[in-house]
């Protein structure tokens, strides 16, 4: 190795460690935050305490915000595997005419404008009478997370050998059959990454809630946001810590199931 | 095993009839909520209203010049560090820690990461405690309700896409052209820029364009950065649904943005297609 090419080798290294820095430190600086004993924001913090987590927890209000996004984003999960997965079977395993129309339809809500969707979404819902009701949410969110989930299945329905299919259906199984006992075991980690894509995607949305909440419908980021914009303080900031919790547990959930190198550069 | 066109066609039912009702639909309405009055008749003075007011014009300017500001950004901070990830970490453990360091963030709502830079660029922020510390200026800086702010929050909110979107395209990358370069006598330098960039073109291309026409569209981020100082499109769009309440405007004002993202990546694409091709 030549002189330059260490030396190159060295600022590559320095550069992509700050990167990692510049990564961690708005996280950092919430958690650091959330411990101050200082009634405003101070970082580092002075002192170590856990009140401002039992002050947002012994808020009603949060509880329920937070329990709401639970429910919205569990519920749309849930909906959104059962309807993505046959979809994504379909889209590899048969020649549907329209398939990439078909493809192209459910991945869309991956590009277009959130904000846009949520716009339309409230129109909508005033149309047929949901507006600003849990149900609306939950429509809005099932169609954001849906792509999340057929990507990461498709992923994994090609990533297996086919023949083992073919071996089942040689051997007698019908179609179901093969379904439930070849395909859905191999493709099982797919869909749990897919799932947890999907939940984490609904967990966090403002832009599709915010136009159909009302003062007791506030899923918890739709709660943060309208708190930020008027006042900052350290309760703030544990609650803010509180969801980078779950963010981490997911992806180390995620680490864990199918490997996090390949849950974020293949989709699964 | 293959499926057959009636399985096919029951599978897809249901989860189309699904996407029809509560994504296409509803954009229909938008579409055709943008040609009506209030009262329901046929009109074009949304759009009229929108091409005729230079404001408009500005906002939507300033919308696209921040997203390319972010686009670029993301590109020299998420490139070399892909590169790193993919190319030069050995280590196997290390290699996930960085990447749940990546994909953490991407976990963590718009709201809070915005929240972290609002600490971290206020008036008593780190970075101004910092820069003042070091003596390199002598008065806090406003860095933050501005534009710049906007830029580095979005940045830092988009950033991961384009890790992960090289990242990927960076780890099919056959290794043995690198060394066929090398053999050949190439320096590390030269074979990076004649095979291994190019190659990893399509992952530049592909994430440019997630961050821009995510950046183009985010609203969470430019309204807490800007301390409602600086409007972009997203958020004159939910003014219109939210607080004046004028839904047909609010819906052109969609369109509007919509079609001129698209029309933005198709040239983009198109340039991209022509360069390419040997002239």
């Amino acid at each position: 190795m030549g002189r330059g090419e260490r030396i190159g080798k060295t600022i590559l290294t320095g550069f992509a460690w700050i990167a990692v820095l510049y990564f961690l430190l708005p996280l950092v600086i919430i958690v650091g935050t959330s411990f101050t004993t200082t009634a405003f924001l101070r970082f580092p913090p002075e002192g170590f305490t856990l009140a401002w987590y039992a002050k947002f927890l012994g808020d009603p209000s949060y509880l329920h915000s937070i329990g709401l996004s639970a429910a919205l984003a569990a519920s749309a999960t849930v909906t959104a595997v059962l309807l993505g997965v046959p979809v994504a079977l379909v889209l590899s395993r048969s020649e549907v005419p329209g398939a990439r129309l078909i493809t192209a339809l459910f991945l869309s809500p991956l590009i277009l404008p959130p904000i846009v969707i949520g716009a339309a979404l409230l129109q909508y819902a005033t149309v047929i009478g949901i507006a600003r009701t849990f149900a609306a949410l939950f429509f809005g969110h099932v169609v954001l997370i849906i792509p999340y989930v057929i990507r990461t299945t498709i992923a994994s329905l090609a990533r297996f050998d086919q023949s083992l299919e073919e071996a089942a259906q040689d051997l007698g199984a019908s179609g179901p059959e093969t379904f439930r006992l070849i395909t859905l075991p191999l493709i099982k980690p797919g869909i749990i990454a897919g799932s947890l894509f999907a939940f984490i995607i609904s967990w966090i949305n403002v832009e599709i809630s915010i136009f159909n909440t009302t003062a007791s419908l506030m899923p918890i980021p739709v709660k943060l946001f309208n708190y930020i914009q008027y006042n900052v303080d350290p309760m703030i900031a544990a609650v803010s810590a509180a969801t980078i919790y779950v963010a981490f547990v997911v992806v180390v959930l995620l680490d864990r199931v199918i490997g996090i190198e390949r849950a974020a550069t293949n989709r699964a | 095993m293959r499926i057959s066109r009636a399985w096919a066609f029951a599978l897809l039912g249901i989860p189309i009839a699904f996407v029809l009702a509560f994504f296409v639909v509803p954009f229909g309405v938008v579409l055709l909520d943008s040609f009506r009055t209030k009262a329901g008749m046929w009109t074009l003075e949304h759009y009229a209203k929108v091409m005729g007011d230079l404001y408009y014009w500005e906002v939507l300017l300033l919308t696209f010049k921040l997203s390319l500001y972010v686009t670029l950004a993301t590109f020299l901070i998420g490139y070399p560090l892909a590169y790193y990830i993919v190319r030069h970490v050995k280590s196997r453990l290390i290699r996930s820690l960085l990447y749940i360091v990546v994909v953490t963030p991407l976990f963590t709502s718009n709201i809070v990461r915005a929240f972290g830079w609002m600490v971290l660029l206020g008036r008593r922020g780190l970075v101004n405690d910092v820069l003042i510390a070091t003596g390199a200026i002598g008065s806090p800086l406003p860095l933050l309700y501005g534009q710049t702010s906007i830029v580095i929050g979005l940045t830092y909110i988009m950033a991961p896409f384009m890790v992960l979107t090289v990242a990927s395209v960076l780890q099919n990358i056959d290794r043995s052209l690198d060394d066929a370069a090398r053999d050949l006598g190439a320096g590390a330098w030269t074979t990076f820029w004649r095979v291994t960039f190019p190659l990893s073109l399509p992952g530049v291309v592909a994430g440019s364009l997630i961050v821009f026409t995510l950046s183009v569209s985010a609203y969470v981020t430019p309204s807490i950065l800007s301390g409602g100082r600086q409007n972009v499109t997203s958020m004159l769009i939910f003014q219109q649904y939210g607080a004046i309440l004028n839904f047909q405007f609010g819906a052109a004002l969609s369109v509007v943005l919509l079609v001129t993202a698209l029309i933005l990546v198709g040239v983009y694409l198109i340039a991209l297609d022509r360069g390419r091709r040997p002239a």
